[in-house]
């Protein structure tokens, strides 16, 4: 991490960020836009049986197609005259910092982890990597305390569904163990 | 009145002790994640929903009554003691309430706003009970062109008049719509926009999308720029004689009286619930107040104000959520999914056919909102270790708890990439503006909206005029148009008085 140069630097790297920020709101508006004509476009393949009165299953999609591409323009129009989104605020978000995408790219990886993993090794050990990962990601030191506390997190998850609510989550290696069972 | 014996049954059937620990139950768990910073009433519903999914539905709504009462009394207690610097208050209570916090009256300021939310809750609920059946009565009558003009006035308040950005509200408003068009058409059972993927055959489920929107979107968004260091969360001195004084009581009354009078109101229309009640309470007592220069400085009726305001809201969205099956905010959105998913369908036959379900939910409001009362001021000194806990926990808990409700709904991995790629949109979403409530709001009205716009044409014959061809119709779309031009009116006033502000610091500031 390159520290802080002075002022000039500090309005250059602001200037960049403000640059990202309108790039990103053309292309949300364009995706919203876009997926207005897809939606237009694959509403007639919709296939409408014979029977169908007055309206079918085609009108509505047609009109919310239509709705889209009509926001999607509009937030362009509203991004080229200036009117950029205003981040949300909140009692955790600090205002004055920059946008740490490595963070989330983290936090989103954990996440993929624990959704493609679940299937393998069971609900207690997948929801303690991603548990342990998001926790570690956002600064949780030393790393084995959140791993023991994801763990014991998932443990406990798994054996309240089981026990209060009859649900048997996937229990992978835990496969057999009676209170993890509904 | 016959009603009143079918309330009487109510509250026997949410008496029976089993029920009166689940309705603790809810109100202790909805108080502390909605204590937890960053999660509003929807989201603690959304998170909450898989843990009732087994419970018998009686015992499931009470429990919900309990979280949706708990969460607005938990959130009231993050703002005021949460020390949180630079940020402009997005909610009302926080305003007052952290200023008197600051100056050693945080307990006063905590007694305020749970007193006040007892009385207004109560109030409200009394309210609820005698318009509930009215309005079922009326809502009977009401043909289906009627309803269509309820939902493009819901949608049009929910997606265009509350946010900032009108055309980011419409989109996430458009987008909400899109959502709900994913699946098998009810009518010709035809599939739409499933891209040949069987699991969407079904639609995506409200739960993952809520779960997805809210949670894991706001985990994302707040670690993006994640604020660092310890958390600071303002004492509160210790022992009740700290609570309220004589003056605080007689400053509190009459504006808790005041919020009730404004936010049961403004909960009942569609028109945003709890937000713009407290906005409107807090204008109301700063402008009538005597003291006006303690505004700002920690005055009291700016936080008894609003949070009664809230509470009279949150009781109001029941009315139209009870009888007309109509949801005006995003809590009230994710709520009618709850009530879909014990195949309860909210709307004006609900009170007919499944009375005792519904005066068995309002009694345990009661109920709920006295165990909050009692509860709350005692155990302030839990809710305040609640506030500390680590954020790197309470985020990475909150991505747990998230993955648990989506994989509960179906027990399926593609719901877990489904909900993450819904949280990525409530990222994008939150870093730029656009309000997520239309979004959850559209998603769960456009499939209703789109029926009865359906039964009208079919009953018409494709007629359009049938659209406007009631009485009711009318009014309802001669008031949105007012509702418009009124809203155009004071964005354009608004616009002119930031000009004169802006200008202003013009002409100071070089002087400065």
């Amino acid at each position: 991490m390159s520290k802080a140069g002075g002022p000039t630097s500090a309005a250059g790297r602001a200037a960049r960020e403000g640059r990202v920020r309108r790039i990103e709101e053309y292309a949300l508006g364009g995706l919203i836009a876009g997926l207005g004509i897809f939606t237009l476009v694959d509403t007639a393949t919709i296939v409408v049986p014979g029977s169908a009165n007055a309206m079918g299953p085609r009108t509505f999609p047609y009109f919310i197609g239509g709705l889209l591409v009509l926001a999607g323009m509009a937030v362009l129009v509203a991004t080229w005259r200036g009117k950029l989104g205003e981040a949300e605020e909140g009692e955790d978000v600090d205002a004055d910092a920059r946008t740490d995408w490595l963070t989330v790219v983290k936090l989103v990886a954990f996440f993929v982890a624990q959704a493609v993993l679940i299937d393998w090794i069971g609900w207690p050990l997948s929801i303690a990597i991603l548990f342990a990962g998001a926790a570690w990601t956002l600064g949780a030191r030393p790393w084995w305390k959140p791993v023991v506390i994801g763990l014991a997190m998932g443990l406990v998850l798994q054996a309240v569904f089981a026990a209060g609510l009859g649900l048997s989550l996937p229990a992978g290696p835990f496969e057999g163990v009676p209170f993890l069972h509904g | 009145m016959g009603d009143f014996g079918a309330v009487l049954e109510g509250f026997a059937s949410a008496l029976q002790p089993i029920y009166l620990l689940y309705a603790l139950f809810g109100v202790l768990v909805g108080t502390a994640v909605g204590v937890l910073p960053g999660i509003g009433p929807a989201m603690t519903v959304a998170l909450l929903l898989p843990l009732t999914y087994t419970l018998q539905p009686t015992a499931a709504l009470i429990v919900f009554a309990g979280i949706y009462y708990g969460g607005m009394y938990g959130g009231s207690t993050t703002s005021i003691l949460l020390n949180t610097p630079g940020e402009s208050a997005s909610i009302v209570t926080a305003l007052e309430g952290n200023k008197m916090a600051k100056a050693g009256r945080g307990a006063a300021a905590l007694a305020t706003a749970a007193i006040g939310s007892f009385v207004a809750g109560t109030l409200a609920t009394v309210a609820l009970t005698l318009v509930a059946p009215v309005m079922a009565d009326f809502a009977v009558q009401l043909g289906p062109n009627d309803y269509f003009a309820l939902m493009i006035v819901a949608f049009v308040t929910v997606g265009a008049l509350l946010g900032s950005s009108v055309s980011r509200g419409l989109a996430a408003l458009a987008l909400g719509l899109f959502l709900g068009l994913i699946g098998t058409d009810t009518l010709t059972g035809q599939q739409r926009f499933t891209f040949g993927i069987p699991t969407l055959t079904d639609g995506i489920d409200v739960v993952v999308v809520a779960v997805g929107v809210f949670a894991v979107g706001e985990a994302l968004y707040v670690a993006s720029r994640l604020r660092h260091g310890p958390v600071q969360v303002i004492p509160v001195p210790k022992g009740w004689r700290s609570w309220m004084n004589r003056s605080d009581w007689s400053r509190s009354w009459r504006p808790w009286l005041r919020g009730t009078l404004i936010g049961f109101p403004i909960g009942t229309i569609p028109a945003g619930g709890a937000d713009v009640s407290t906005f409107l309470s807090y204008a109301a007592e700063k402008r009538i107040a005597k003291r006006k220069e303690e505004f700002g400085n920690g005055a009291i009726e700016g936080v008894a104000g609003p949070e009664a305001a809230n509470n009279a809201a949150a009781a109001g969205v029941l009315v139209p959520l009870l009888t007309l099956g109509l949801p005006t905010t995003a809590t009230a959105a994710v709520m009618i999914a709850a009530f879909q998913s014990y195949g309860i369908q909210p709307g004006p036959l609900l009170l007919q056919n499944q009375s005792g379900l519904v005066w068995t939910l309002v009694a345990s409001l009661y109920i709920g909102n006295l165990m909050l009362l009692v509860l709350n001021l005692p155990l302030v000194g839990i809710w305040v270790k609640v506030l500390q806990i680590p954020r790197h926990y309470l985020y990475a808990g909150i991505l747990v708890f998230a993955a648990l409700g989506s994989y509960a709904v179906n027990f399926s991995p593609i719901d877990l990439a489904l909900l993450l790629v819904i949280g990525l949109l409530g990222f994008f979403m939150r870093r730029h503006g656009y309000p997520i409530a239309p979004l959850v709001v559209g998603m769960i009205l456009g499939p209703m909206a789109e029926e009865q716009l359906r039964r009208t044409l079919a009953i018409s014959q494709g007629n359009l005029t049938a659209l406007v061809s009631s009485p009711f119709s009318v009014i309802a779309y001669t008031l949105l148009a007012l509702l418009l031009a009124l809203a155009l009116w004071a964005r354009h006033r608004e616009r002119r008085a930031n000009q004169r502000v802006t200008e202003g610091d013009k002409e100071v500031s070089p002087a400065g």
